[in-house]
Order: C-alpha cells, then structure tokens, then sequence
C-alpha cells in the first residue's frame, strides 16, 4: 500500500465531495458512513506503512514517485510524496483522530439538521490535513494550509445561525490569515533563493551550508514561516482565536486540537527543521515563542471556568511546549513530534470527553458542574486517564514526551528549563482543577445533574480506544525506540544521558501542583479559591482578559476601521464628488446640447417630411373623385400628351 | 382609296369612341363607346396589313383575335354592369363611387 500513499488525502476528499454534492440531507442521513469509510480505509492503509517502517521492511524516507505539475519558467514543479518518519507517524495519528472523531460525531451531531454536511467538512478538514503532511512540496503544503483555514472556518462557524459561532469563525479565519502572510512570504523567499519548493531539495541546500542558503537568508525564511505556525498553532501574540474556536462542536474542536489545524503549524516548523539548524537567531526565537506561549496560555487556563477553555489554553500551552522543543536542537525535535503524538491521542480525548460532559449537561460552565463521576463513568475514567497522561503521570505517555522535551530544554538553557517546569505544574494544576470541579465533590446544578446521564456507546467506545492510547503510547513507543528511530535528526546523538534531578523535580512538581489543586477546588467547597481570588483579582482579571491580547487586537481591528471610515469619507466625499460627479454634469450637460440639436433639425427634418407628404396628399385628394370618367379622361390626356411628346420628337 | 384614307376613318372612328365614353352618362353607353375604340384600332392593323405587308396576315389575324377578346370583354362587362346595377339602381356612370377617396 505505500506505493498509493497519495490515496490517502485523496479518499477523504474524494469521499467528502461525494457526501457533500450527493445523498440525502437530514439528521437521519446515512452518508456519514461513507466519510467514515473512507477514513478508515486511509486509517488501514496508514497503518500498513507504519508497520512497514516500524519493521524496517522499507527504508524511511521512502522514495515516492511523483508527478509533473507545472513549469514555472526554468523550474519544474512537481506534485510528490515526503514519506518520512514525522509524516508516517502522522498520517497514523491524523487518520486515527478523525476516525474516532467521525464514529464519536455519530452520536454527538445526532439529530443535527445539517448531519451530512458536517462530515463532508469533517472530511475534508482531514484531507487536507493529510495532504499538508504527506506532500513533499511547500506549494502544495502551503494549498493545503489554506484549504485547512477554509475548512476550519466553516466547521468553527457550523452553527452559523448563533452570533457567537459566527464570530469566532470569521476571527479564526482572519487571524491564522495574519501569519499565513508570513508563510507565503517565506515561501517566495525560499523559492527565490533555491529555486525550488521540494523539502527535500531545500534541506539538502540547506545542508551544504552559508554558501549555498546565506545565514540572512535562512533567518528571514525561518521567521516568515514560524509567523505562518504562529498564526495556525495559536502561538503567542496570535492565539486569541482558538480559544474562541470553541463555539464549533466539540467533536470539530477535538479534532483542531488534536490532529489537524494546530498541529499544522508544528509540523511546519518540523518539516522545515533545517532553516532553523542554519539559523541560531530563528531557532532561538522559536524557542522564546514557544516557552512564552506555554508559559501564558498555562496561566490563563488557571482562570477559566468553561471546561472547553480550559482544554483550548491547555492546547496552546502544550503547543507552545512543542514549539519550545522544536527550538531547542536535534533532541528537542524528536521530543516535540513525540509530544504531538501523545498530545494527539489525549487532547482528542479530552475534547471528546469534554464533549461528552457538555452533551449530558448542555452547559460548558463548570462551575454548574461536579460529582458528575458517579452518574458518567467511562467519561470521568478515560478523562482522569488523559488528565493522567497531558500532566506527566509516570508511566502515561505524556510523561515521556514531556520529559524528553523538559531534558532537551534542560541541555539547551537551564533558565528555559525552570520556566518550562513551572508551566508543567500549572498544567498538572488545572488540569486537576478542571477535573475536580467538573467529576468531583456534589453536584452543583440538581436540575442539570439528574438530567446528565452517560453518552451512548458509540461516543464512549472513541474514548476508550483513546484512552488505551494516551495510556499507553509513551510507553510503547519511547521505550522501544521505535519513535526516535524514526524521527530523529541525522545529527542527533541517540540516548543521552540527564541528570537525575530533572525526573524527580518533574516529580516534585507534579505532586505538589496536584496537591495545591487539590487542596483549592477538591475538598467540595471552592471557600480557599474564592478567598483567593477576592484577594488577587488584579492577576485574576489580567488572566482572565487574557493579557489585554483580545483587546490589542480588538484596537488594531477598529484602527483599521477608523481608517477604513477616513478613506469611505475621502472616496464619498472628494473622489465620488470631484471625478463621479462632476463628470457626471458634464456628460449631462453634453447629453442636453445634443437633445437641442436632435429635436431642431433632426426631428424637424423628419416632421417636415411627413407635414409635405401630407399637403401633397391632400392636394392631390381632389383630382380622385371617384368617376370613372375623370380617370378616362386623365388616361385619354396622358396618352395625348405621350403622343404628341412622340411626334414632337 | 390610301392608307390615310383608311387610317382618317380609324381616328375618327376612336375619336368618337373616346369621346362618347367620355361623356355618355349611362355606362352601357360607355361601353358601347369603348366597342367604337375597339374597332377603330381593328380597322388600324387590317389597314396596315393590308398596304404595308400584304403578302402576310398578322394583322388580319391580330384584329380576329381582339374581335373575340372584345365580346368575351363586353360579356364580363355587361355582367359586372348587371351585378352593380342590381346593388346600386342605377346605370348612371357618376353614382358609381363607392371606392372614392
């Protein structure tokens, strides 16, 4: 099957093409299982080509044919697969996630008036998702990518007659716009140098030193593209929309997190990995990001009460994690694609957990939340399960990624180290806040809680699938080997050695946060919470207005529309008055002149024609009296005068 | 006896023809007259036949021809003459102007 890899982002299209223009519309439709289908043939086959390079029975990158696409000038530009290590491991988490997110989706958008079209998104989304992964050209990448924002655009607004879904899609839209910029700016840069958008024709340039990709060069290129991944994968200053791309389901939400979308951006940095390795300053700036964006996004989820908020900060602090590795040398980016495969399999679940929660209780809020553990098992174990595994618990496969990163970090810069450390006990923090307060303690809402009850097997049977993973991934796929032989850096060196304090201060920190958490919101009442926010409400309401991101923002939107005011006052004003209007009055003026003219002579000719072919009728009228004798004697006069004409001659 | 001599008869003959259909009032009249005309020119082409060609006989067998078109004529012309008589009640020339302008 890999020798038709490029089936697999074209099945889901194909398939979503099919759902989309045909079938019957209406919750009770069956094309979702076509989409469905398709994902799990691409699933299969995915997984027939990770088994293959886990077994080595194939070489990675394995040498995938491609195909002519068009000639820009000299340079051919060509339509081919990258099948590498990242990608294999990829396409498996990407097909899974959207597998299980589709199965899920049966129930959760049951009922739904427009069930068909969301899978034909779903699909899609996905497709282009697996595209961007596999294909081994940046023109192509860069498609995909934007045909992610379109997909992602329309499943955040799904519910298109809500304001809120529709604002937050068009904020999505227009803010991953704002970095994809960069990307294309990137990219024309690179082309300009290079002369090509293969990846791995770039890297080899790359490789063959300042020579042949000036250091200037490859820093610009890494930063205009690190602005396109800033954008996508919610980094800091352009995080503001994913945490309202939580108006979309949440199945769509679980699949942004988790596998497509936000995982773009990372993945783009990981693909153009050495831009980074020939540019000190772009790897450093990518590490700064990232650690900042953990680092706030972690402290913000510390304040939020909407269980899909806190799951979304806690994204793009987990993202922020991975570009922090991706910046941090060749160990940080085996660790940082190892983190987003873990983070794939329990952020999905999380989300899709959360959506179980939501689809019970029908509130987001988690303070009308708790004690929901006794009525809703499976999601409250396969949750305390992810929540296991995103906060580092020995042995869940969050603990292995995230410890290769912090010991990646720790080699780089120490000060990162504490800095990345500390995040991970905000993360332990309210991740745990968020499970006591939705799981634990008596329920706070009666009326709500006697309705909740616990979701239909085929939105359970996702989580646990996903829960096994989260669980046990880590621990498959780091103590083997088999991740980092795979995805690794030719210049890495494999199994280093790191100081022992780095487990056990993780250690430290998880159990202390996991107290702290404990002892603030898991004991029933929130009375040291509340008595704690009433005392530091200036931190709380900075946390919870999001460092004033939103409002920047809001302020550079409205700048723009003052400016756009100023220019709809000079265009109505001078341009519509001096050039539309005023030439408007002399073509009127025009336009009149010849009305003068055309009615004197023109239509005086034509009246004049008429008037005479009236008076000669009339004069004529009285010779035809009707005797029959007159006309004789006209005929006899004209043949007379004939006749004597004749004889004249 | 010459060619004017027959050719004089000939005008005079459509002279009187022309006139009386000119100012005969009653249109059988008219019709009569318009049989003078007929004749006259008859006379005509047996006239020249006779002095300029005549070892030939086409006016001879032209002015047969019109002797007969001119009674298949008079025919037509007295039914029509008949038909608006029976519809107007008269034979007077002048009342028939129903097509006038």
């Amino acid at each position: 099957m890999i020798d038709h890899a490029y089936l697999i982002p074209l099945v889901p299209l194909i398939a979503s093409i099919i759902v989309l223009l045909f079938g019957k519309e209406g919750p009770k439709s069956n094309m979702p299982l076509l989409s469905i289908g398709a994902m799990g043939f691409c699933w299969l086959d995915s997984c027939s080509i990770l088994y293959k390079a886990l077994t080595h029975q194939v070489s990675m990158p394995y040498p995938a044919p491609s195909l002519p696409w068009f000639t820009f000038g000299d340079y051919p530009v060509s339509l081919g697969l990258l099948l590498d290590g990242p990608a294999v491991f990829m396409t498996f988490v990407v097909t899974l996630v959207s597998l299980l997110v589709q199965i899920y989706s049966l129930g959760y958008m049951h009922g739904d008036t427009r069930f068909k079209r969301f899978y034909a998104y779903v699909g899609f989304f996905t497709a282009s998702m697996l595209g961007l992964v596999l294909s081994s050209n940046l023109l192509v990448v860069f498609a995909c990518w934007e045909l992610m924002g379109v997909s992602s655009y329309l499943l955040i607004g799904f519910w298109f007659e809500k304001p809120g879904p529709a604002y937050a899609s068009k904020k999505a839209f227009i803010t991953t716009k704002l970095g994809d910029l960069g990307f294309y700016l990137g990219l024309l840069l690179l082309f300009a140098y290079a002369g090509t958008f293969e990846i791995p024709m770039l890297a080899q340039r790359a490789s063959m030193g300042a020579v042949a990709l000036p250091v200037e060069v490859a820093t610009a290129a890494g930063l205009l593209l690190l602005c396109g991944a800033i954008g996508k994968s919610a980094q800091v200053p352009l995080f503001i929309w994913l945490p309202d791309a939580m108006e979309g389901p949440t199945p769509v939400s679980a699949l942004i997190h988790a596998a497509t979308m936000v995982a773009a951006g990372i993945f783009l940095v990981a693909r153009t990995q050495f831009l980074y390795a020939a540019s000190p300053l772009a790897s450093d700036i990518v590490a700064w990001v990232g650690l900042l964006t953990a680092f706030m996004a972690a402290t913000m989820a510390l304040v939020a009460y909407d269980i899909k908020r806190v799951l979304a900060f806690s994204t793009v602090s987990q993202l922020g994690y991975m570009m922090l590795g991706l910046g941090v040398g060749a160990a940080g980016y085996t660790a940082a694609l190892f983190h987003l495969t873990t983070h794939a399999f329990f952020k999905a679940l999380l989300f899709l957990g959360a959506g179980s929660v939501i689809h019970a209780m029908h509130t987001n809020d988690m303070r009308e939340m708790g004690g929901l553990s006794k009525k809703m098992l499976s999601t409250s174990v396969t949750m305390a399960i992810a929540t296991l595994a995103i906060t580092g618990f020995p042995g869940f496969s969050g603990f292995y990624s995230k410890e290769a990163i912090l010991a990646a970090v720790y080699g780089h810069s120490p000060l990162m180290w504490a800095v990345a450390l500390l995040t991970a006990g905000l993360t332990t923090f309210y991740m745990f806040r968020m499970m006591f307060m939705t799981f634990a303690g008596n329920p706070r809402d009666i009326a709500k809680h006697d309705h909740a009850h616990e979701s239909p097997s085929v939105m359970t049977v996702p989580l646990w699938v996903l829960a096994v993973l989260s669980a046990l991934a880590g621990f498959l796929l780091s103590h083997t080997g088999a991740f980092e032989a795979l995805v690794h850096l030719p210049e890495a060196s494999h199994g280093g050695h790191h100081p022992g304090f780095l487990l056990w201060s993780a250690l430290a920190v998880f159990a202390g946060a996991a107290g702290l958490s404990y002892w603030l919101y898991g004991r029933g009442d929130f009375a040291v919470a509340a008595d704690l926010k009433a005392k530091m409400s200036p931190i709380f309401t900075l946390l919870e207005n999001r460092y004033g991101f939103d409002d920047f923002f809001l302020l550079l939107v409205k700048g723009s529309d003052v400016l756009a005011r100023i220019c709809f006052w000079i265009d109505e004003r001078i341009i519509d008055r001096v050039f539309v209007d005023a030439w408007g009055l002399i073509c009127l003026l025009l336009a009149e002149i010849q009305n003068f003219i055309d009615t004197l002579f023109i239509d005086g000719a034509v009246d004049l024609t008429g008037t005479v072919t009236g008076w000669a009728g009339g004069g004529l009228r009285g010779l035809v009296r009707g005797q029959v004798q007159e006309y004789l004697l006209y005929v006899a006069m004209a043949a007379s005068l004939f006749a004597m004409l004749t004889l004249i001659h | 006896m010459t060619l004017t001599h027959y050719l004089a008869l000939g005008a005079g003959l459509f002279a009187i023809g022309l006139f009386g259909a000119l100012t005969r009032r009653n249109v059988i009249g008219i019709l009569m007259s318009i049989e003078l005309m007929f004749n006259a020119a008859n006379i005509n082409f047996v006239a020249f036949n006779r002095f300029l060609h005549p070892d030939r006989l086409l006016g001879q067998a032209v002015t047969i021809f019109n002797i007969t078109i001119a009674a298949a004529e008079v025919v037509v012309g007295l039914a029509l003459v008949l038909a608006i008589y029976r519809k107007l009640n008269t034979v007077y020339a002048e009342d028939y102007n129903l097509l006038k302008g």
